[in-house]
């Protein structure tokens, strides 16, 4: 390491060392004193003699000025030999900075208490310190999405000042958007917007260096190459594994074997290399109303717990809100609580309009679905009239079941069409077929939990095709028979083949045996309870921060206001289709709806990260990109950090001292 | 030449002594804390009964006594022989020396012009008194240039010499009193008006003047700037009298330092004074020489 960067020949040396010595020759050749003639010197002489032989100080005083000049000249002379040392400098034209802002990186697992942002954070600050004066930065922030928090610049303070705005999100992380924005300024011929078809060139084609500030927890980037990007992984987060147990996993379901009971269960995800026990505490409504102690929880391991929420379902009417919290605190604390909502039950109005159609009845007669759901059977005449048009219009029922007809306008509500298809064009019914033999079905759907077709037999059946973001439920040898997709915030279901048909003397003919099966009545109350929305209560699972909800209030309402958990309301006006869509629920919680004009509760959101990946808090070694491994390694050339100014103010300092202390002696 | 001189006296007169001070000189007296026998009949009592009108005692007569002090009414009654006594009124010493020192010339009014007017005043007083005045500035002569005066006409003659003076003879404290004493060796009470800024000393000189059996003033005169210094800045001082030169940086702890140093050595001369029973004063040239006079010599006894 080279301490002085003015490499000077040794004449020079001597002549620089020539000068403390000349000063000192100086200082004490200086000095014309002025001569004063005296009465006596005696009692000056004594006095100095007096000062001499009492203090050494004294001399040293007397001398003070001496060696401040002889300190600002050595100040001086170091200033002109441009001292410095070897610093992390970044060599390049051009950085991008990614800096990981998911929920992570909230961990306060660092040296000193910070969060692991915050250290991302300092460390960017000072690479952008050590940037040379003509390069340029942007910084790119993600979770599950990206933010471009400040396209390329070369004034480092505005990066700094964007930087210190980049905030904590509760999010999850995908590092796809972030590094399509950042490869779409960096590659010419490609566009931040990858769905993009026009592709413009957005920015000069210059090698650009990536620097990735994660903790290495993101979902993979399943297809992606760098191109011009010369990327570089730093890991932030401390090396040791740090202690967290957190939540992973919190549903609500119907107690399987009672019917009647309801259990909450919970997984616990134990992220680190040792064995933990942590106490559990449910609460409902913010009161607690159940608690675990020691919940053990092994290394690298999960476990389940359930929590018996029954008592709760005694007379309530209100939405009641639940939440698991784990008592011990360790250094990521956003995954030690999580949310979950139990809505009151609620009889739910479904239509259908069949043509004596006695298996429909039959499946729907049963006691259980009785006390669910208002049925009201209606010929397909029905649809022509009136009551039909306003109710369909006003969205009167929760579910709409057409067997072998359609109407001629999508109703404003959740849809299932046997043997017909949508008046919308984007559906379209194949010509029958014979046989059809089932060879999948989609089980892990809700609308075919428990629906075995293995042994259903369908005569006819034409293969179905929807609009986009059409998902398939069955597939038969020729095609999809049965498919559902999503309109404006409903669900319409498709059945490709119908249960009976007519032939031409009006006799009812089978066309499948599935309505003798034990499975029809278990599609049927799947599509009363997940289609219909009806059950005995219902627990909504709500969202993840950062998603856009979509709420539909139980009664119509000309608008809403939503709380967020800390406390911040946001008024919501309908959408065309009766639903409202609130697109702040960025933070874990439970947000509430009320009704803004009869001012009741309509109904609670709970909105939780719950994601593994997140709650892992080990530092990933190595970050894959498409086939590549991000290196890590820490690429730096020395360069200089040079000390010169902190030292021109010293001596800026010094010559105020000695400034000072001549006034003093001079004035008195 | 008459009215020239006339014209100088009157102003030298109107310098040295005012006349309001003088209508207050005449006034007073000099007192000695010792009587001492004079020469000449004088105003003041002697401890020697002698030839005044004040009676004093009677005593017998012994052969040999002056007839003339028989008291003969005495005689007639008694038949006895009795000499009548009477008190005897005589003249005092008075000595003001100045010192004439090079350093006596400093301050604003010089210390020097001080000692003169201090020297006049006093002097004053012991001629409107019929004392046996002598005002002299010290040096190292072999015989006695200062007149020796009586009685309030030879006033004239007495300012006349102390115009007459200059500062900036180059003689030490101890070896001009020490030729002073050599020359005058009359009783009575001697006022030394200095500086004593004298690098050898004046211990040596104030023991001649006890050795004398004088009733020995001392007043330490001293200029304002040696008080209370106004100096600043890196200085070279040149003594006045030997050159000798002293290096200061003024600092406030310097001065400090100084006022200390000061301060011990009037102490000091003050406590050597007491000890040899000498009577010690210090004085700025500040204070008007009409205070000093009326109040300060009042008090310390030397006037009344």
């Amino acid at each position: 390491m080279n301490w002085f960067a003015s490499a000077l020949p040794w004449y020079g040396w001597a002549i620089l060392a020539c000068v403390p010595p000349l000063i000192l020759m100086l200082y004490f050749l200086k000095l014309r004193r002025t001569p004063v003639e005296v009465p006596s010197t005696y009692l000056w002489t004594k006095t100095i003699e007096d000062l001499h032989v009492n203090s050494i100080w004294q001399r040293l005083r007397n001398s003070l000025l001496l060696l401040l000049q002889l300190l600002l000249a050595f100040l001086l002379l170091l200033a002109c030999l441009q001292p410095g040392c070897e610093g992390e400098n970044l060599v390049g034209d051009r950085f991008i900075f990614l800096l990981d802002q998911s929920a992570s990186m909230s961990a306060t697992d660092m040296a000193n208490g910070k969060s692991r942002l915050e250290n991302a954070k300092t460390e960017i600050r000072n690479m952008i310190d050590s940037m040379e004066a003509n390069a340029s930065a942007m910084i790119i922030s993600f979770s599950n999405e990206s933010d471009v928090v400040q396209s390329y610049t070369k004034n480092k303070s505005q990066l700094k000042q964007k930087l210190a705005a980049v905030r904590q999100t509760q999010q999850s992380s995908d590092m796809t958007e972030a590094l399509t924005a950042a490869s779409g300024l960096a590659n010419p011929g490609r566009t931040s917007d990858r769905t993009s078809a026009i592709d413009i060139q957005v920015a000069d084609a210059l090698k650009a260096k990536l620097f990735i500030f994660s903790d290495g927890g993101v979902s993979k980037v399943p297809d992606f190459s760098f191109g011009n990007l010369e990327a570089e992984y730093r890991p932030v987060g401390a090396l040791e594994i740090p202690h967290n147990v957190g939540v992973t996993a919190f549903s609500i379901s119907q107690d399987v074997d009672t019917e009647s009971g309801v259990q909450a269960f919970v997984r616990l995800q134990n992220s680190d290399d040792q064995d933990h026990s942590v106490g559990v505490t449910m609460l409902a409504d913010g009161e607690v109303f159940d608690a675990k102690g020691s919940v053990a929880v092994p290394q690298e391991n999960s476990t389940v717990m359930s929590f018996d929420l029954t008592p709760l379902l005694a007379d309530f009417s209100d939405p009641i809100q639940v939440e698991v919290r784990i008592d011990n605190e360790d250094v990521y604390m956003q995954d030690n609580v999580a949310y979950g909502v139990i809505e009151p039950p609620r009889k739910i109005n479904a239509l259908v309009i069949t043509e004596s159609n006695n298996f429909l009845r039959l499946a729907m007669g049963t006691e259980r679905i009785k006390k669910l759901v208002n049925v009201t059977f209606e010929p397909p005449q029905h649809l022509q009239s009136k009551e039909y048009t306003e109710a369909a219009s006003l969205g009167a029922y929760d579910l709409m079941i057409f067997d072998r007809c359609a109407p001629e306008k999508m109703p404003e509500s959740n849809t299932l069409f046997i043997g017909a298809v949508p008046p919308d064009e984007s559906w379209s019914l194949g010509e029958k077929q014979f046989p059809t033999t089932i060879i999948d079905t989609l089980s892990t759907h809700p609308m075919l939990n428990a629906v075995s077709m293995a042994t259903v037999t369908i005569v006819e059946g034409g293969a179905l095709s929807g609009p986009q973001g059409t998902i398939s439920l069955m597939d038969s040898t020729y095609g999809s028979v049965m498919a559902i997709a999503p309109r404006a915030g409903f669900q319409d279901v498709v059945v490709g083949f119908s249960l009976i048909e007519f032939d031409d003397d009006a006799n009812t003919v089978i066309n499948t045996d599935w309505p003798n099966k034990l499975s029809f009545p278990l599609f049927i109350q799947n599509s009363l309870t997940w289609l219909g929305g009806a059950s005995k209560f219902s627990s909504t699972s709500g969202t993840r921060p950062g998603e856009l909800v979509r709420l539909r209030t139980r009664v119509p309402a000309e608008s809403i206001t939503v709380k967020d958990p800390s406390g911040r309301t946001t008024s919501l006006k309908p959408r065309k289709d009766k639903t409202f869509v609130y697109a702040a629920a960025d933070q874990a919680g439970s947000y509430s709806v009320t009704n803004s004009t009869t001012q009741e509760l309509d109904q609670l959101h709970a909105v939780n990260l719950l994601d593994t990946r997140e709650s892992n808090l080990a530092v990933r070694d190595e970050l894959n990109v498409g086939y590549e491994e991000v290196p890590k390694s820490v690429e730096s050339v020395p360069a200089r950090r040079e000390y010169w100014t902190w030292v021109i103010l010293a001596a800026l300092l010094v010559l105020v001292i000695e400034w000072y202390i001549y006034n003093q002696r001079v004035l008195i | 030449m008459s009215t020239a001189s006339e014209t100088k006296k009157t102003g030298q007169q109107d310098v040295l002594l005012s006349p309001s001070l003088l209508a207050q000189l005449e006034r007073m007296e000099l007192v000695s804390r010792k009587i001492f026998r004079g020469r000449m009949k004088g105003e003041r009592r002697s401890k020697r009964k002698g030839q005044s009108v004040e009676f004093a005692d009677f005593r017998n007569y012994v052969p040999g006594d002056d007839l003339r002090f028989i008291d003969w009414n005495m005689y007639a009654r008694l038949d006895k022989l009795f000499l009548k006594l009477f008190m005897e009124e005589e003249d005092l010493h008075f000595y003001a020396l100045i010192d004439g020192s090079a350093s006596m010339s400093f301050g604003d009014p010089s210390k020097f012009q001080y000692a003169k007017q201090l020297a006049a005043a006093l002097g004053y007083i012991g001629l409107c008194r019929a004392d046996r005045v002598k005002v002299e500035m010290l040096n190292d002569a072999k015989v006695n240039t200062a007149p020796v005066l009586r009685g309030r006409k030879n006033l004239w003659r007495m300012l006349d010499y102390l115009n007459g003076l200059e500062c900036g003879s180059n003689v030490t404290l101890t070896d001009s009193i020490k030729s002073f004493c050599l020359r005058n060796t009359g009783k009575g009470i001697l006022v030394l008006i200095t500086d004593l800024m004298d690098k050898t000393g004046y211990e040596a000189a104030l023991k001649y003047l006890i050795s004398q059996n004088l009733d020995v003033y001392v007043i330490q005169v001293l200029s304002q700037p040696e008080i209370d210094p106004d100096v600043t800045g890196d200085l070279k001082l040149v003594d006045c009298e030997d050159a000798d030169i002293a290096e200061i940086s003024v600092s406030q702890r310097l001065l400090d330092r100084y006022r200390q140093t000061l301060a011990l050595y009037i102490e000091q001369a003050r406590e050597f004074c007491m000890r040899r029973d000498i009577s010690f004063m210090m004085t700025s040239t500040e204070r008007p020489v009409e205070r000093l006079v009326s109040r300060y010599l009042r008090q310390r006894g030397l006037v009344r």
